[in-house]
């Protein structure tokens, strides 16, 4: 009883110190404030930089994915890094092995042709999700893609190529999906995926600039100047992220919707 | 201007069957029939409304060469509509078999049996 009413003292006090803090924002939006017009007679405001100049040193419309990726790269790699730890917290937790598990999972369930022919009772989901499986993985690859010109990019791309094998794990079983996307191919894609973004970092440092420097790379793009080669450095390491997100995204359901035996699941 | 005029029709038939689906919800008896308003008021309420939108593009079309850009935004309406007419059906279906299969009962009226019941194949 006194552990909670501690713990809901403490809740509110810090809920209410950190509403009291936004009372001191400057308004949403005020073309006045430090972040828009910068600090009078110090440092210049960096949200005008971006705005006028990230397509010069970049070439990528997208200034939220030029800042994402390039400006703040640092910090975008260990974002990356912090969703592996997530999926290796929740394989760390929640994984169980029993003797039995060693075996294939559910190898009755393990063919592919199981969605229409096994199973009548789910011809309508199984049709439904063999038309729109590729459709949305083809969306997903499209959103890595394309991060550049518009809204998009590796994080949400590889949610959305995650939630299809979701989609198949929910419309037949997990070891349909497993089937296709084992345990061992998805944590090697979510480790594969931080090798990629650490990979452009260190390569910029072989090639003498600082880490994850890309403009060093036109060395490697054969691009006219740094710029391009910031551009198409910045879809190298949208891949990565994809690829990070897809694996753990996949293994946080798998493992939370079969209680870590990934068998059967829901 | 007609497209216009065509598009606001277009979307407040939308709008509508949008709120047949919302009192239908509410105010339909059991779990089945309600879903059976959302389904089905939702799905042509989506497709209405896109439709408007698609409508609503073609406002200012020239011709081919000046405004194909607007009918590649038609075509990615068009692309929504058939990803909604697929998918929105099936996950009320899906919804439906759930309710179904943790042995949701469905109102029926006195005298009358659940002939559902009789056809279910055993699970």
């Amino acid at each position: 009883m006194i552990t909670k009413v501690l713990a809901t003292l403490a809740v509110v006090i810090t809920g209410a110190l950190l509403l009291y803090g936004t009372a001191d924002f400057p308004a949403f939006g005020d073309p006045h404030s430090p972040a828009s017009a910068g600090v009078e007679g110090g440092a210049p405001s960096i949200s005008q930089y971006y705005i006028t100049e990230s397509y010069g040193d970049t070439k990528v419309p997208n200034l939220v994915t030029s800042v994402l990726a390039d400006y703040r790269g640092y910090d975008t790699m260990f974002e990356t890094v912090v969703i592996f730890a997530a999926g290796m917290a929740i394989f760390a937790i929640l994984r169980v092995f029993r003797d039995e598990d060693d075996l294939e999972p559910n190898p009755t369930h393990t063919q592919g042709d199981r969605f229409i022919d096994g199973d009548h009772s789910r011809i309508i989901v199984g049709t439904t999700v063999r038309l729109v499986v590729p459709v949305i993985q083809l969306f997903a690859l499209y959103v890595v893609a394309h991060g550049h010109h518009s809204p998009g990019g590796g994080f949400q791309g590889g949610v959305i190529l995650g939630a299809s094998f979701i989609i198949i794990a929910l419309a037949t079983d997990l070891g349909n999906a497993l089937s296709r996307f084992s345990e061992k191919s998805y944590f090697t894609l979510a480790a594969v995926g931080i090798l990629i973004y650490a990979g452009f970092g260190v390569l910029c440092q072989v090639l003498g600039s600082d880490f994850l420097d890309y403009g060093v790379l036109q060395k490697i793009f054969l691009t006219d100047g740094p710029e391009m080669a910031r551009s198409h450095s910045m879809l190298g390491v949208e891949v990565g992220v994809a690829f990070t997100v897809t694996g753990i995204m996949f293994a946080i359901y798998a493992n939370l919707s079969s209680r870590g035996t990934l068998k059967s699941g829901l | 201007m007609i497209f216009t005029i065509l598009s606001v029709i277009l979307i407040l038939a939308g709008l509508i069957f949008f709120l047949g689906a919302a009192v239908g919800v509410v105010r339909f008896p059991d779990f089945y029939t309600r879903m059976h308003a959302a389904g089905k008021g939702d799905t042509l309420s989506s497709l209405l409304v896109l439709l408007g939108f698609s409508v609503y593009q073609l406002r200012d079309f020239q011709s081919f060469s000046e405004s194909w850009i607007i009918l590649l935004v038609i075509l990615k309406l068009i692309a929504i509509s058939t990803f909604f007419l697929i998918t929105s059906p099936t996950s009320t279906h899906a919804l439906m078999d759930a309710g179904w299969e943790d042995k949701v009962k469905p109102e029926i009226a006195k005298g009358r049996s659940n002939h559902l019941e009789e056809d279910a194949p055993k699970r």
